[in-house]
C-alpha cells in the first residue's frame, strides 16, 4: 500500500491548520496563537510572535488594513470581529521586551545588494542580515523609509526600523543613486525595491510575480515599484529573502518550503460555532488612549480559536481515541505495512470500532470521511490476510446461514417474473416473523411481488471481506436476473445502502412507502407519544423517513423529533465484539436521547434498544397493530428465519422445506434466564452449547470436579467454546458457557 | 477456594503447570490447571473473560 492511498481520505481536513483569518493576513500571522498569548497577558511572547511575522511591528500595527477582520468568525454570535488593530497598538505599549534578537550563527558567504530603503527593501535586507548574509542597501535619499518618510507618523516608524536593525550588521549607502546594475556586479544577488515609479533598470516588463524574479538571473524585484500594496511589500521582503538565499546556495530561484501552504482560497474555510455565546466588542474606557492592558486581554479572549474538530467532538469513536484525522490516515498506512510479529500496529482497535454510519462525513465542512478510511483499512487488512477473524466471526457465520439454509427466492407463485420483489433482510424476520409474513401478504396481494429471503452482505462488508461481499453480489444479481429484474422492496435502510454499493443497477423502494397507503393496515401505536429513531443508513433515504412518520401519525401517536439524528444506534459495523465498552457507551447515549419510547424502522436499531430495556416498537408493530416482541435469543433468530422460509414456501408455493438436522439436536438443555441473557451478549447459541457437549462426549475434552460439575470444551477454527453443566436426569443443567480466541497447546 | 478438577479421559487430578497459547502468530505462556497425563488445559470463565481477553486484545492490537 502507498501512503497516498490512505491520506487521500483526509487530505482536505484542516484540523490543526491556521484559522481562516491567518490565511487572509498578508503576514500569515497565527492569529489564534497570537491572541491566546495576549489573552493570557503574555505580552512579550505575543510581541515576539507578531514581530517575527510582521517584520516592522509599529508600521504594520499602524497601517495594516486588517483583511483578517473580514474572515473573523466572531460574527457568528452576532458580534463584531476581534479589534485586531487596537490590540496590535496595545501590544506596542504593553510589551516590554522589544529588543531585536541576535542569532549566534556564523556569517554566510554571499553579498546581496538591496536597491531602495523603503519598507520592501528594508524587510528583505533585515531578513537576510538576520541570517548573517552581507547586505548593502542603496538609496538615493538621505535616510531610510522610502515613501513613509512623508507620513505624519514617520518618527514612530523611524524608531521601529532603528529598533529592528539594532542587532544586525547592514551597510547603508544613502544618497547613492544606482544608475545601472553594472555598478553592482560584485554582488551575488540584487533586490530592486525602488518604490512607486522608481528605477526598474528596464526589467519591470520581465518581472515574474510568483518568485519576484526578472529576466536577469540573480536580480529580484518587488514592492511598490511592482504595484504591490504596502503590507504585501513588507511580507514579500521576507519571502524573497528565502528565495534569494536559495538562489545563492543553488543558483536557482525556486519556491521554498512553506510558500505553498498559504493559499488565499483557504481563508474561506469556516467552521461553525453553534455553542458559542455572544460576546460584544470591548470598548476602551478612554477611546483616545486605546485599550488598557486588561481591556486588550479581554478583547483577545473573544477569539473563538477556530480550529475544526467537528468530527472528533461529535463521534464517540473519534472523541474516545482523540486521534486527529491526518494522523489516523498515516497510522492506517503504517498498520497496513507492518509485518507481524516484528512490526507493531497502532490503530487496530479504532479500525474495528467504527459504526460506518457516515456521520463524520455529514458534519465535516469539507466532507472528510473517516468511516471510509477505516472501512478501507478493514478491507485492506482482510485482503492481506491480517484481519482479526474473531471480531466478525459470529456475523459472518450468520451471513453464511442466511444466504445458505435460510435463503429462498422466487418470482410470485406460478410466474417467472414480477415487477417487485420483497427483500426483508435477515434480521427483520429473525426477531419478528410476523413482520415479514404480513408484509409479504400485503405485497403479494396488492402488488406484483416476488420474494428474496437472503442477506444484504453487510456482515462481509463490515468485516472487510470484499471478496465474499462481491461473490454474494454476483449471486444476488444472478437471482435477480432470473426473476425478471424486479424493483426491490426494502424493509431495512442498511440493506438498501448495501445494494447501492454492490448492485447499483437494482432499483429499490421502501416497504413503508408502499404500506402507508395500503387499505390492509390499520396502524395502532403501543405508545401515545414517541420519538422516531432514524437509522443512520436512512440519512439519504427520505422516502423511508417520511413514510414511517406517515404511518406513526396515522396511528394517532404524537411524534417528538429527536434533537440529534444521523448517528448509528451502535450496531453498525458490527463493533460489539471488537469494542464492547464503546458499544455500550454508544447504545446508552442513543437510548437516552429522549425519555419517550422510540419507533424504529431498522431491525438492528430495534435489537439495540430492546436489549437495553428501552421502550421501543418497530414501525411494522405500529402498522400491523402488534405488540412489540421481546428480544429473541440468537437461537430463536435462526429458528424464526427457518420458520418463515418453511411457511412461505409451503403456503405460497406449495413446496416443502425441511431444515437440516444435527446429531446434537436431541440434547436437552436447561439454561437459566439470567445466563441466557449473558450467552446472547457473548454470542453463544444453544446449538453451540449442544455441539460442544456432543463433541466432548465422544472426544473426551472434559473435566469434572468433586461435586459432579462437568466442564467441557470444543475447539473450532476461530474460537474455543467452554460449557459448564451438571446432569439432572437426561437434562444438561447449564451453569456457564464462554469462549476464548487464543488456542492452548495440548502437550504434557 | 479452588475446586479439585479431574481429567475425565485420564482419571487424574489436574496440576498447575505451564500452558502455552498461540494467537495472532505469537505465543504466550502461563501456569494453569492442566492434565499431567494428556496435557489438556482447563480455562475457567474468569480467566477467559479477564486476563485472557486482555492478552487477546493486546495481541490483536499489535
Amino acid at each position: 500500500m502507498q501512503l497516498n492511498e490512505t491520506t487521500v481520505f483526509t487530505e482536505k481536513c484542516f484540523n490543526g491548520e491556521p484559522a481562516s483569518c491567518s490565511y487572509a493576513c498578508p503576514f500569515h500571522l497565527d492569529i489564534r496563537s497570537f491572541l491566546d498569548k495576549v489573552k493570557r497577558g503574555k505580552w512579550n511572547a505575543a510581541y515576539k510572535e507578531y514581530r517575527n511575522a510582521a517584520v516592522f511591528p509599529a508600521i504594520v500595527a499602524e497601517l495594516c488594513p486588517e483583511p483578517c477582520m473580514h474572515h473573523c468568525q466572531r460574527v457568528q454570535t452576532g458580534d463584531e470581529p476581534i479589534a485586531m488593530q487596537a490590540i496590535e497598538q496595545a501590544l506596542l505599549k504593553y510589551a516590554k521586551a522589544k529588543k531585536a534578537e541576535s542569532y549566534q550563527i556564523p556569517p554566510k558567504a554571499g553579498r546581496i545588494a538591496v536597491v531602495g530603503a523603503g519598507p520592501a527593501g528594508l524587510s528583505c535586507a533585515l531578513n537576510l542580515a538576520n541570517k548573517k548574509y552581507q547586505v548593502t542597501v542603496f538609496d538615493k535619499n538621505s535616510g531610510w523609509g522610502g515613501h513613509l518618510r512623508e507620513h505624519p507618523k514617520f518618527s514612530l516608524f523611524d524608531e521601529d526600523i532603528t529598533l529592528q536593525f539594532a542587532a544586525v550588521s547592514v551597510e547603508f549607502r544613502f544618497g547613492t543613486d544606482v544608475k545601472s546594475l553594472d555598478e553592482l556586479a560584485d554582488f551575488n544577488a540584487i533586490y530592486v525595491a525602488t518604490g512607486r515609479g522608481g528605477t526598474d533598470f528596464g526589467l519591470l516588463p520581465t518581472w515574474e510575480k510568483d518568485l519576484l524574479t526578472t529576466a536577469v538571473p540573480g536580480v529580484f524585484m518587488g514592492g511598490a515599484l511592482c504595484s504591490m500594496p504596502l503590507m504585501e511589500s513588507i511580507a514579500a521582503g521576507r519571502a524573497v529573502s528565502r528565495t534569494i538565499e536559495g538562489y545563492i546556495q543553488t543558483g536557482r530561484a525556486e519556491h521554498t518550503h512553506g510558500d505553498s501552504l498559504y493559499d488565499k482560497a483557504k481563508c474561506e474555510r469556516y467552521i461553525a460555532h453553534p455553542d458559542a455565546l455572544p460576546s460584544p466588542l470591548v470598548q476602551p474606557a478612554s477611546p483616545d488612549e486605546g485599550y488598557s492592558q486588561k481591556e486588550a486581554e479581554a478583547e483577545a479572549s473573544r477569539c473563538l480559536s477556530c480550529d475544526c474538530d467537528a468530527c472528533m467532538a461529535s463521534c464517540e469513536l473519534l472523541s474516545h481515541y482523540r486521534k486527529k484525522p491526518h494522523r489516523m490516515a498515516v497510522e492506517a498506512f503504517s498498520d497496513a505495512n507492518s509485518v507481524p510479529p516484528i512490526g507493531t500496529r497502532s490503530m487496530v482497535r479504532e479500525t474495528y470500532s467504527c459504526n460506518n454510519c457516515g456521520h463524520c462525513k455529514s458534519i465535516c465542512p469539507v466532507d472528510v470521511d473517516i468511516g471510509s478510511l477505516l472501512q478501507f483499512a478493514r478491507a485492506d487488512s482482510y485482503a492481506s490476510g491480517s484481519q482479526i477473524t474473531a471480531l466478525h466471526y459470529y456475523w459472518l457465520r450468520e451471513m453464511e446461514f442466511n444466504i445458505g439454509e435460510g435463503a429462498f427466492s422466487s418470482a410470485p407463485p406460478g410466474r417467472d417474473s414480477s415487477s417487485l420483489a420483497f427483500f426483508p433482510g435477515c434480521q427483520l424476520g429473525a426477531y419478528s416473523p410476523e413482520h415479514v409474513l404480513r408484509s409479504y401478504e400485503i405485497l403479494s396481494s396488492e402488488h406484483d411481488a416476488g420474494l428474496i429471503l437472503s442477506c444484504c452482505g453487510a456482515p462481509a462488508y463490515w468485516a472487510g471481506d470484499m471478496k465474499r461481499f462481491n461473490e454474494h453480489a454476483d449471486a444476488l444479481r444472478a437471482e435477480w436476473d432470473n426473476m425478471g429484474r424486479p424493483e426491490l422492496v426494502f424493509a431495512c435502510s442498511t440493506c438498501r445502502q448495501m445494494f447501492e454499493k454492490m448492485l447499483p443497477e437494482i432499483k429499490g423502494v421502501s416497504l413503508y412507502s408502499l404500506l402507508k397507503s395500503s387499505p390492509s393496515i390499520s396502524p395502532v401505536s403501543p405508545f401515545p407519544e414517541v420519538s422516531i429513531f432514524d437509522p443512520c443508513a436512512a440519512r439519504t433515504d427520505n422516502e423511508a423517513r417520511l413514510a414511517v412518520r406517515d404511518i406513526v401519525m396515522s396511528a394517532g401517536a404524537a411524534v417528538s423529533e429527536l434533537s440529534e439524528t444521523g448517528k448509528c444506534c451502535g450496531y453498525g459495523g458490527n463493533i460489539k465484539v471488537a469494542n464492547p465498552s464503546l458499544y455500550d457507551t454508544i447504545t446508552e447515549k442513543r437510548a437516552g436521547l429522549s425519555a419517550l419510547p422510540y419507533v424504529v424502522y431498522c431491525a438492528n436499531c430495534r435489537e439495540v434498544f430492546a436489549s437495553r430495556g428501552k421502550d421501543c416498537a418497530h414501525v411494522l408493530d405500529v402498522a400491523f397493530s402488534l405488540r412489540p416482541e421481546p428480544v429473541a435469543t440468537i437461537e430463536q433468530k435462526r429458528r424464526n428465519t427457518l420458520m418463515i422460509k418453511t411457511k412461505l414456501m409451503k403456503d405460497k408455493w406449495g413446496k416443502d422445506f425441511i431444515p437440516s438436522s444435527n446429531p446434537w439436536d436431541g440434547i436437552s438443555l436447561n439454561i437459566p434466564a439470567e445466563l441466557q441473557k449473558s450467552l446472547d451478549q457473548r454470542l453463544i447459541s444453544e446449538s453451540d452449547i449442544k455441539e460442544t457437549i456432543w463433541r466432548s462426549n465422544s472426544g473426551g475434552e472434559k473435566f469434572t470436579d468433586n461435586s459432579g460439575v462437568v466442564l467441557c470444551y470444543m475447539v473450532t477454527d476461530v474460537l474455543t467454546y467452554w460449557v459448564e453443566y451438571k446432569m439432572l436426569g437426561d437434562t444438561y443443567e447449564i451453569s456457564d458457557a464462554y469462549t476464548h480466541r487464543m488456542k492452548f497447546r495440548v502437550e504434557a | 477456594m479452588e475446586r479439585n478438577w479431574k481429567c475425565v479421559s485420564c482419571g487424574v487430578e489436574l496440576e498447575r503447570k505451564k500452558a502455552v497459547f498461540d494467537y495472532m502468530g505469537r505465543s504466550f505462556s502461563e501456569n494453569l490447571l492442566k492434565c499431567p497425563k494428556c496435557g489438556k488445559v482447563l480455562i475457567t470463565s474468569d480467566l477467559a473473560a479477564g486476563r485472557m481477553r486482555e492478552v487477546e486484545e493486546m495481541l490483536e492490537d499489535k
